[in-house]
């Protein structure tokens, strides 16, 4: 063991010799994922949550259009609504423009706003006298598919719905009591001023609610989960892994080249041992470079890593592995430097979008998924998702740990049969 | 005409192996065998599928002790020979023992009395001269105090002990060189396969390397495995040696006792230019100059290296005599009556080139 230590010691003394692989171990990656990670969506506010714009004209301008707001608010913690909760730091990207209906079009249109809400003139008066109002909800959003902003909104409408029916119903019942008498018209107003109170109560305490098992399980985990940063940091990581760790391909090259190769095949050191220590080198610049990124995400970009981060050691140790295995078989495929490089960057580039570094492999048609597996980046992806963004545990990554786990066997299997110290 | 410079030289190496053989006749461990080849053989296959014998069925011996050396022209076999019982190549066929064990079927404990020395600068190139040597000593089991020691000595040894921390890549090709040596001595093995360590450097460092060579016998008493397509260099420091053509061992001996298979004869080597050489003069020279056994002629044409011009030729006289000197004058005397002009001469005592001429019918260089 300790020749393999040393073997890996001296090839990681010699790899960061390069100042350069400083370029490559971290500020490409870092840029890389920041830039990805917006692409898939990232906040506007950062890192962390993703903030859902929504422009709103309130023409009624009543306490009741005020509590209509404040109730779609309370439906969705991201909705942001435009102009009222306009911040300094311009978080609905007004500048210092007044909204108007042809801006909350062209802001709609352009997808700075998700979708525009309008609140009648008369809404308030016309709910007190138990009529019947609309609120018009404007939206480029797909028909079939779920709205977050949508649901916050009928959400608040049930509300004040029913609170306004418990007044309605509160008026009558009180009217058809003989015993119970009014003073006057404002100490029947008061009386049911206090139903609506009591009414608004009871719906804010949530006496029914759902809980979902499989989309959000945890509100932390779903508040903090960070988005399309969550989405690039393990996927690009993963695509550096293998940037990082296939050159051991070039590097073998290089070193029966130079003979240092051979030189080691002469000395008192077993096959594996040698092989074990190079290997081994690349493995933890493999570990490396995902601590480098995942730090990162961490704590520059506030992402977090579901609720039990520690399953993704596994993960990331299983992935490596088969990487370096790939690497150890590509080697014995290829004679020249210029090979391996090739093949290297070719690897990289097609293995990573096919595995869904990039992009999440949901957006992907059904057959480009089931492709995409063939890229053990597919794999890690899976199970990163699975702890990121539905709080998986070690259970619920077994199969992709697994399925690396075998082709890290049988690619070791064919790179060591095959495996040559000199050419 | 003056004498060729490397006569006197070759003269004083001469004389200087014959003392050294007469001195380790006596020596009771060189007779000790450490390393036994037996019928080692290794096959390759070419791009078009044919296959063919890189080595073939080389046998030797190696005492404790001496300086073995393997001689033989570029792709004789030499480094394919010193791979395999280096345990690099897997022999087709045969077997290789070192201090009684097997490289094929025990290597590590073959591999564990070997130091090698490769033909290529086999160093990091980015790590300095102490680094590589560290890290290879403890490829060999060094740590500590040991380790340190060892690296201390070896840079002393190969005269670098104020260069060690610069990286190998700066340094000249003679100091890569020594270092290459350096890590293949730094674990004091019992032997050393030195492959060619000479190629490719300038007179002044080959001069140390030799020194070394000579060194690690003399003074550290390890016995050499050493390869050269040099003559002069495998005759100054050899007790024995194998020539090795296209892959066989063709030869194998004590110089003296090579040397004696061609008749010790000196060659006297006669440069006449365009000048034909009739073979009347040939027979004169046989029957009438001292000594002389036989003469020929041959005459070589010379590429002109500017272009359309025509090719020259060169014709050589080539005397073999048992004392070249005494047939010298004699022979100037025959060609001056037959009005043949000696462009130049060169009077060369039995060598191992001679000896290689000899059984391959070609020059070493050829």
């Amino acid at each position: 063991m300790q020749r393999i230590l040393d073997i890996a010691l001296n090839d990681l003394r010699i790899i960061f010799k390069d100042r350069s692989i400083w370029i490559n171990l971290v500020i490409l990656p870092i840029v890389i994922s920041v830039a990805v990670g917006y692409a898939n969506g990232a906040g506007f506010t950062g890192g962390g949550t993703v903030s859902l714009r929504v422009d709103g004209f309130d023409a009624d301008a009543s306490a009741m259009s005020a509590q209509f707001l404040d109730a779609v608010r309370a439906g969705n913690a991201n909705l942001v609504l435009c102009p009222m909760d306009q911040t300094e730091a311009d978080l609905c990207q007004l500048g210092d423009e007044a909204l108007t209906a042809e801006l909350a079009q062209t802001r709609l249109e352009d997808k700075v706003s998700l979708a525009t809400l309008e609140i009648p003139s008369g809404f308030g008066a016309a709910l007190a006298r138990g009529e019947a109002v609309s609120v018009i909800y404007r939206s480029n959003e797909d028909a079939t598919a779920p709205s977050y902003i949508l649901q916050a909104v009928q959400s608040a409408a049930t509300r004040l719905s029913g609170a306004q029916i418990a007044v309605q119903v509160g008026g009558q019942v009180a009217d058809s009591l003989s015993f119970l008498q009014f003073s006057d018209d404002a100490d029947r107003a008061a009386f049911l001023e206090e139903i609506r109170g009591r009414a608004a109560a009871g719906w804010a305490a949530d006496l029914i609610t759902v809980e979902t098992v499989q989309a959000a399980l945890d509100p932390a985990t779903t508040q903090t989960s960070g988005g399309g940063f969550a989405q690039s940091i393990p996927g690009i990581a993963s695509m550096y892994v293998m940037f990082t760790v296939l050159p051991a391909a070039s590097a073998f090259i290089l070193e029966r080249k130079n003979w240092t190769l051979q030189r080691l095949a002469t000395l008192p050191i077993s096959r594996a041992q040698i092989l074990g220590g190079k290997l081994l080198a690349r493995f933890v610049m493999g570990m490396i470079q995902y601590a480098v990124l995942f730090g990162f995400g961490a704590l520059a970009l506030g992402v977090t890593f579901g609720s039990q981060p520690l399953t993704m050691l596994p993960v990331m140790i299983a992935y490596t592995a088969c990487v370096t295995a790939l690497a150890l078989a590509l080697t014995t495929f290829i004679t020249t430097d210029m090979q391996a490089q090739g093949i290297t960057l070719f690897m990289s580039l097609t293995l990573a979008p096919l595995g869904g570094a990039w992009w999440p492999l949901e957006i992907v048609p059904e057959w480009m998924r089931v492709i995409g597996h063939v890229s053990p980046i597919a794999w890690a992806m899976d199970a990163y998702r699975e702890i990121i963004f539905y709080g998986g545990g070690i259970g619920d990554v077994i199969v992709p740990i697994a399925v690396l786990l075998a082709a890290t066997a049988a690619l070791f299997a064919i790179g060591v049969a095959r495996f040559r110290f000199s050419k | 005409m003056l004498p060729d410079p490397r006569e006197t030289v070759l003269v004083r190496l001469a004389r200087a192996i014959r003392q050294r053989c007469a001195d380790h006749k006596g020596d009771a461990s060189m007779q000790e065998t450490l390393v036994q080849v037996r019928g080692l053989s290794k096959q390759f296959k070419r791009d078009n599928g044919e296959t063919f014998f890189a080595v073939k069925d080389v046998t030797l011996e190696i005492r404790r002790g001496e300086i073995f050396s393997l001689l033989g022209p570029n792709g004789a076999g030499k480094t394919t020979t010193i791979s395999m019982i280096s345990g690099l190549l897997t022999p087709t066929q045969g077997d290789a023992l070192i201090g009684g064990n097997s490289i094929t079927k025990n290597p590590l404990a073959a591999k564990k009395m070997l130091g090698v020395v490769p033909q290529e600068i086999a160093l990091y190139p980015t790590l300095s001269a102490r680094q590589n040597l560290q890290f290879f000593g403890k490829m060999h089991g060094l740590g500590g105090k040991e380790l340190d020691r060892a690296v201390d000595e070896v840079l002393d040894l190969i005269d670098l002990g104020d260069r060690d921390r610069d990286k190998v890549d700066n340094f000249s090709g003679g100091m890569k060189r020594r270092v290459n040596i350096g890590i293949g001595m730094l674990h004091k093995p019992q032997l050393i396969y030195m492959d060619e360590p000479t190629v490719g450097i300038d007179p002044q460092n080959r001069r140390r390397i030799l020194d070394t060579v000579l060194r690690l016998r003399d003074e550290l008493k390890m016995t050499v495995l050493y390869t050269s397509h040099l003559m002069e260099e495998v005759q100054e420091i050899s007790d024995r040696v194998g020539i090795i053509d296209h892959g066989q061992m063709i030869a194998l001996g004590t110089v003296g006792e090579l040397i004696q298979k061609v008749g010790e004869e000196d060659r006297l080597i006669f440069k006449v230019g365009e000048q034909p050489v009739a073979e009347a003069l040939l027979r004169r020279i046989e029957s009438e100059a001292a000594t002389a056994t036989r003469a020929r002629y041959e005459r070589r044409e010379i590429a002109n290296s500017d272009a359309g011009a025509l090719a020259t030729a060169e014709g050589i006289l080539t005397v073999y005599a048992t004392r070249g000197r005494k047939a010298l004058p004699d022979i100037i005397r025959l060609a001056d009556e037959s009005s043949l002009d000696i462009l130049s001469v060169e009077v060369r005592e039995p060598d191992l080139e001679a000896v290689f001429l000899h059984l391959t019918g070609r020059a070493l260089r050829d």
